[in-house]
């Protein structure tokens, strides 16, 4: 291969053009080679089906949080809700993966998801004990879920809940539905 | 418009002249193929640099997490199974094309004065590859690079004088762990990355002011652009062609078990290109004493060597230098190509390699199964309880280890080798186990107890054959029994005897009276004697029979009053405390014997992705 060149070697425009183009096109072709399937690996969070199936709360994702009697009226309560994580290749057993704020109306009960909708900080109770409050930004809450000032995006995320008599006891169980929804918007709008 | 924003930039910076010099290079004798060889090397480490900065992203380095990464990597990430692949077979090629460029300068004695320097810094460069591989080999934490590791790390402690200490730094301390990986990781990543880029351009920069060694025929010069550089790309695109078929071909890099300091037979061995030096090692020439010999002085020598070639013409003819050069490289290639050979055939011929391989790639598919699992999945200890929390795989070797010298498993001991040298299976002098404290293993039982399946192989435990005589039971009450007895394994650890004997399952049991009439001579259960009142033989207490609760008592305290404790000291079954069989031992030994386990998938996983 590559026969000697002669005493003043000229390539003819045709091959060095040949060359120029093959050079380029096949380095393009490595780069190719190496980088798309490292672009995939990177966005693999977006491109992979997500685990949430096989994590957080199962079967029909209610999950029991308190009874109707741990609650009195208009007195807001926090409780744990429990979940499978996968933590990319690690399992966790189950355990507190979130808070709900539970409040109760009479023989109803109003969930709220402790996240706070502006940016995903944890919504405690206000001062006053009749209110919630986020001390990250400031975001306050009526009992309602209502914003009580600009800060929010929206009113605190709302949960759905069931209150199902368990057989055995005349106690009512307060049974919620948790999710996670994006922060700063001002729709609800739950994450995958 | 774009030709002012480029002349302006070039204003600037200057870098169309820097192009064109780097562009213009002329070629001495004009472009050739067998200049190739030093662009190839460059490619395969930038392949090498892309993919693993890719694979940084998602890589842990620490013994808890570093097996469950690269198992994510490969397994779950997209595309992760490739990227992997491509740097795993990115690395071989790369000591490949080293190898090659070395032949090459070396044939066309482009080492001889003035490009000595260059050739130094062509072999350091070679042993920063090395470097890379010898560290890389280890990052996933699995059996395999765990064991070579360990294995080329006490090579390095062999070095006279600091050794010992270069290890101890190398390692983190004397144990293999956490700090082994970190320390790993940053050379791998960092210190080695660094030096080589260093090295690289020093390397190309005392190239660029010598050229390349053209045949003495050769006339003229041509520029480095396009001709050469086209050469160099296609024998890239060639490099990284064959980099990705073997990636695609093998489904990406390898996986091991995750390592396992505690194994006993797993057959290691290093990467390919270093299984001559590990042949070495086991010549007879080298062993005890002499190891220091085939494991640090011949590589070493072999290396001064190496350096000191382009010195030998000072003393002797440029031409009998090269050609002393030549012949010892060429040599030397055929003698490591030998033992390779030898290596691999040595393995091959093997049969107890082979088990050991074997076992090892069980425990392999049984921890890529377990990982992908959702009912498993990789505990948050760390990857290695994996397998050291499975029933399946832990129980069975502890059952193996500690249960079946003396009981049999499913008609089975374990092989052991005896005074000969050759394997024998175990002999039967405790019942077999498997099934034991189901119903069929009862009805088993009551059928014939001289079986060697329950007492054939215990002549002290007469007790049960001795009742096999003389009871009158027909087969529709021996049922009844079995069922019976068979409950008892439901029995709760928490239970208590008066709670139990309550529960309607018990007093309303059709096996009940049989029982209480022909067991319950021997065998008591409650301290009242409600389920009968022992006494005729000495026999085992009932209470819990085949439930985890009886089975851990019996484990731990044979010779219990409650147990077999009427027996000879001689003829009881040893005890084991705590020391001797752990709680988790305990654990998954209890759920292999009950089956509770995520059963294998009928076909074996295969290796590489999905
Ligand atoms: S996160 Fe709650 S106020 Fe900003």
């Amino acid at each position: 291969m590559g026969e000697p060149p002669k005493e003043k070697p000229v390539t003819e425009p045709n091959r060095r053009s040949f060359h120029k183009f093959g050079s380029i096109l096949l380095g393009s072709i490595i780069g190719a080679v190496l980088t798309i399937p490292g672009i995939g690996f990177i966005l693999s969070p977006i491109l992979r089906k997500t685990d949430a199936e096989d994590g957080e709360s199962t079967g029909d994702g209610f999950q029991a949080l308190a009874k109707l009697s741990d609650l009195q009226e208009g007195i807001p309560k926090v409780f744990p809700v429990l979940g499978k994580v996968k933590d990319a290749w690690v399992q966790y057993p189950e355990e507190p993966v979130g808070s709900v704020w539970l409040v109760r109306k009479g023989e109803a009960v109003d969930a709220f998801s402790a996240e706070c909708p502006h940016l995903g900080c944890a919504v405690s109770l206000g001062p006053d004990g009749n209110s919630f409050f986020c001390p990250c930004h400031t975001s306050a809450f009526t009992l309602e879920g209502k914003p009580n000032n600009p800060v929010p995006p929206r009113a605190m995320d709302s949960l759905e809940v069931v209150l199902k008599q368990t057989p055995a006891s005349d106690e009512t169980e307060i049974r919620v539905k948790f999710q996670r929804f994006r922060t700063a918007i001002p729709e609800k709008s739950p994450l995958a | 418009m774009l030709k002012q924003l480029s002349d302006w930039l070039d204003n600037r910076t200057g870098y169309k002249h820097l192009i064109s010099e780097t562009l213009d290079e002329p070629v001495k004798g004009g472009a050739r193929w067998k200049y190739v060889f030093g662009s190839a090397v460059t490619t395969a480490f930038m392949m090498q640099l892309i993919t693993g900065i890719f694979l940084m992203t998602a890589y842990s380095p620490s013994s808890s997490t570093a097996w469950g990464s690269v198992y994510f990597i490969s397994y779950e990430m997209v595309g992760g199974w490739f990227v992997r692949g491509m740097h795993h077979f990115g690395a071989q090629a790369m000591v490949i094309l080293l190898f090659l460029h070395l032949l090459q300068v070396l044939i066309a004695g482009a080492y001889h004065a003035p490009r000595e320097v260059n050739w130094w810094l062509g072999m350091v460069l070679l042993f920063i590859t090395l470097g890379f591989s010898l560290t890389g080999y280890l990052l996933p934490w699995d059996q395999k690079g765990y064991w070579a590791t360990k294995v080329a790390t006490n090579i390095m402690g062999l070095t006279p004088l600091f050794g010992a200490q270069v290890q101890k730094v190398v390692v983190g301390g004397s144990e293999y762990g956490n700090q082994t990986l970190t320390r790993f990781f940053g050379l791998h990543v960092g210190v080695l990355p660094g030096l080589l880029i260093m090295t690289l351009a020093a390397h190309i920069m005392v190239f660029r002011r010598h050229g390349v060694t053209a045949p003495k025929s050769s006339t003229g010069s041509e520029p480095f652009w396009p001709k050469q550089v086209f050469m160099d790309t296609v024998a890239s695109v060639a490099v990284v062609g064959v980099v990705a078929f073997f990636a695609i071909a093998e489904r990406g890099a390898p996986l091991d078990a995750p390592a396992e300091p505690s194994s006993s037979d797993y057959p290691a061995r290093p990467e390919w290109y270093f299984l001559s030096l590990f042949q070495l090692l086991k010549q007879p020439a080298f062993a005890g004493e002499n190891e220091i010999i085939g494991a640090i002085i011949v590589p070493g020598a072999i290396v001064a060597a190496l350096f000191a070639f382009p010195l030998l013409e000072k003393f002797i003819p440029r031409k009998l230098a090269h050609l002393l050069a030549c012949g010892l490289v060429f040599g030397l290639t055929g003698a490591a190509g030998l033992l390779t050979m030898q290596a691999m055939t040595a393995d091959s011929g093997d049969a107890d390699f082979k088990i050991s391989r074997d076992k090892a790639d069980v425990a392999r598919r049984r921890a890529l199964f377990l990982a992908g699992n959702p009912k498993a999945g990789v505990p948050p200890e760390g990857s290695r309880y994996l397998l050291l929390n499975d029933p399946l795989h832990t129980g069975q070797q502890i059952l193996e280890q500690k249960c079946l010298s003396c009981h049999y498993f499913d008609g089975k001991g374990v092989m052991e080798r005896g005074k000969d040298g050759k394997k024998v299976m175990t002999r039967q002098v405790a019942s077999d186990l498997s099934g034991f404290g189901s119903r069929g293993w009862v009805r088993g039982l009551l059928d014939n107890p001289s079986d060697t399946k329950y007492f054939g192989t215990t002549p002290q435990c007469g007790g049960m054959k001795r009742w096999k005589k003389t009871s009158k039971l027909k087969p529709d009450e021996l049922d009844k029994v079995a069922d019976f007895v068979a409950s008892f394994a439901k029995v709760g650890n928490e239970e208590t005897i008066d709670d139990w004997m309550t529960k309607e399952d018990v007093t309303k049991h059709p096996g009940l009276e049989l029982f209480k009439k022909d067991c319950g001579r021997c065998h008591t259960v409650d301290a009242g004697g409600a389920l009968g009142e022992g006494g005729e033989e000495e026999a085992p207490n009932l209470f819990g029979w085949g439930s985890p609760r009886w089975i851990q008592r019996m484990i731990r305290h044979p010779e219990a009053a409650d147990r077999y404790g009427f027996l000879e000291q001689k003829g009881q079954m040893p005890g084991f405390d705590e020391t001797e069989l752990a709680v988790r031992e305990m654990t998954v030994l209890m759920k292999l014997l009950k089956g509770d386990y995520i059963p294998n998938p009928p076909e074996p996983a295969k290796a590489g992705s999905h």
